[in-house]
């Protein structure tokens, strides 16, 4: 007899179309992407280009000569004065976002490293360093000496050879991370829903007196939950290349950097989304397979969610690299390859280590399940 | 033929969370079925005539004993087997996101028919239970009654030998339920086997060729309804059944 295979896909995959929480699961969840991309770009917009109004309120507590009033004037610093105990009261209270003394010839910038004195510091230094060199040529000027020839004795230039593409990097890399997020939400309802929920609906026992092998029941529905990811991680593919498209106008920290994925980025990102799919698929119908209900497998699956997305964001964190053992790894090496992938350092080997290894961790988790739908225990799980 | 030796199912159930004990669903059940015949299988709740149906169907393997259809064991030749059989119990659910249509035709298509054939054979059921209204409607906006009709049809497309009917009428309505008894009869008529389990014995005692009656996994009686009639010195199976065992009490 021939397989029923091509049968039970064909059940699976009407069943999953035309369920509206699994459509809604499989549409719905990749309209996160642009918003976590937008919204990361909005964020590092933020923290860039910080607006000096923000963090130009000085104290001075010594008088200042005029030369230091235009310097800071030029710099669009706000000079607010007082001596020492009121500075740093005016501090306290959030009024100034640092406070200068003077003791003889040394200035002291007094700030406690947060993010506003920060940037409030980096103002100072070159308020300062604009200040010295004013003090310098006037010094060399008195006694005869041409600055230039001493103040500019070596020249130091710095030559781009290529603009830094670290934003552009940083959001492409967790655009991917949140893609498998995305296919991992998608793949648990379907999963839960073919497996615990066919038993709870009771129509498992229907399938189960015909005449079809175990083997194909559960790769019948494997595939099922496995297109249903893929579909999730392309969408979300799509939406990420938009929306890194949008954001590319949108915000200025973009602003002669190439946010687009190169066609062989986009072209391997699908290899991987649909390796990933092929995993997180054979992974979720194995564990709600042994769930006893519906809820029982939902809950089983809920940390797949944080698996899915951790290891990759810790290995950014720690600037972790692919070497030929991470990539046989499951979860971290989709991440990191995808890496590689970005950042144009594509390894085939790790690749296919990373879809051999994936294969291999599928057919031992099949193994197990086909075992299990032979046997009594899916049906009568207690 | 269906032939059932000695069949024992044993099941393990846990008193509290270290506790377990052993218990027999079913213990060497013994009986045969012959082509054309209705085979009734009756108990109450409890008895072990689901679990019997189940092993025959399948779905349960047993713990000791055999199954045989037509010489054929289930240990090599499952597929075989289950390309005879057709399995309706009382809790048997369909695909709700499917139409009927749809659903007759998977089953066409599981049980190896070709494609000009399944369209040929769902218009001939649908003319036999009356579904044109609603062959194209999802099965989760049917009535009790037309889901009953399509349960029925996915059960003869493949026109099975053997039809094993678990508690097929419980629950339904007086509509539903003579829609069932008519298609037995009819597939008796057709020279096909019927197990039949059931706690209505009046309905068993119409339709049955021979009763099994099943008490705590065990065949306390078997026969044609008449012999166990005068067997026990009864007018009717249910004072047969009681009588067997003993009368009834609250405890039990």
């Amino acid at each position: 007899m021939k397989s029923n295979l091509w049968n039970i896909l064909k059940k699976e995959l009407r069943e999953l179309f035309r369920d509206k929480k699994s459509l809604a699961m499989m549409l719905i969840i990749p309209i996160f992407i642009p918003l976590l991309v937008i919204g990361m770009s909005a964020l590092f917009e933020a923290q860039v280009s910080k607006d000096v109004e923000e963090y130009n309120k000085i104290g001075f507590a010594y008088e200042m000569t005029d030369v230091e009033k235009n310097i800071a004037k030029e710099m669009n610093i706000e000079i607010i004065n007082g001596n020492e105990e009121e500075l740093k009261q005016q501090y306290d209270d959030g009024d100034i976002d640092l406070y200068i003394t003077k003791d003889g010839n040394k200035y002291i910038i007094n700030t406690d490293g947060s993010d506003t004195s920060t940037y409030s510091s980096s103002l100072m230094e070159t308020y300062f360093n604009t200040y010295k060199q004013y003090l310098q040529q006037n010094y060399l000027q008195e006694n005869n000496l041409n600055p230039d020839e001493v103040l500019n004795i070596i020249t130091v230039e710095e030559n781009m050879i290529e603009q830094d593409n670290y934003f552009a990097n940083y959001i492409k890399n967790y655009a991917f991370l949140f893609i498998m997020m995305a296919i991992t939400v998608s793949a648990t309802y379907p999963a839960t829903d073919t497996t615990a929920g066919e038993r709870e609906r009771g129509t498992l026992e229907t399938l189960l007196t015909f005449p079809i092998k175990s083997k194909d029941i559960i790769i019948g529905k494997f595939l099922g939950v496995t297109i249903s990811s893929i579909i999730t991680g392309v969408i979300s593919l799509v939406l990420a290349i938009i929306s890194l498209i949008v954001t590319k106008n949108m915000f200025s920290i973009y602003e002669g950097i190439d946010t687009m994925f190169s066609p062989i980025t986009i072209v391997f990102a699908v290899i991987v989304i649909i390796v990933y799919s092929f995993f997180i698929s054979g992974l979720c119908i194995s564990i709600a397979s042994t769930s006893k209900t519906f809820k029982e497998a939902q809950s089983a699956l809920t940390p797949l969610t944080f698996i899915s997305f951790f290891p990759g964001m810790i290995a950014f964190m720690m600037g972790i690299t692919t070497t030929p053992i991470l990539s046989i790894i499951p979860f971290i090496n989709f991440t990191l390859i995808f890496t590689d992938i970005n950042n144009g350092t594509i390894d085939i080997l790790n690749i296919v280590l990373m879809a051999v290894s994936t294969i291999i961790y599928i057919s031992i988790v099949f193994a197990y399940i086909i075992k299990q739908y032979k046997s009594e225990k899916v049906l009568f799980t207690k | 033929m269906v032939e059932v030796n000695k069949l024992t199912k044993k099941f393990v159930r846990y008193k509290n969370k270290k506790e377990k004990e052993e218990f027999y669903a079913d213990k060497e059940i013994t009986f045969e079925a012959k082509e054309g015949e209705i085979i009734g299988i009756l108990g109450p709740n409890g008895a072990g005539k689901t679990t019997l149906l189940r092993m025959i169907a399948g779905i349960l393997e047993p713990t000791k004993g055999s199954i045989s259809f037509d010489g054929l064991n289930y240990k090599d030749n499952e597929i075989e087997i289950k390309q005879k059989i057709a399995y309706l119990s009382g809790n048997t659910k369909l695909y709700d996101t499917l139409s009927t249509y749809e659903l007759l035709k998977m089953c066409g298509g599981i049980y190896g028919m070709e494609d000009k054939n399944i369209e040929k054979r769902i218009q001939e059921i649908s003319d036999i239970l009356n579904m044109h209204k609603f062959l194209y409607n999802r099965i989760g906006t049917l009535s009790t009654g037309q889901t009953q009709r399509v349960n029925i049809a996915r059960c003869l497309v493949h026109d099975p030998k053997y039809y094993i009917l678990d508690e097929a009428t419980t629950g339904l309505d007086i509509i539903s339920s003579q829609i069932i008894l008519d298609f037995m009869k009819q597939e008796k008529q057709k020279g096909k086997t019927i197990l039949y389990s059931t706690h209505y014995m009046e309905e068993a005692e119409n339709i049955c060729d021979r009763v099994i009656m099943i008490n705590n996994g065990e065949v306390i009686h078997a026969g044609t309804p008449k012999e166990i009639k005068e067997d026990t010195q009864t007018t009717n199976l249910r004072d047969a059944f009681f009588k067997m065992i003993g009368g009834v009490s609250i405890e039990e």
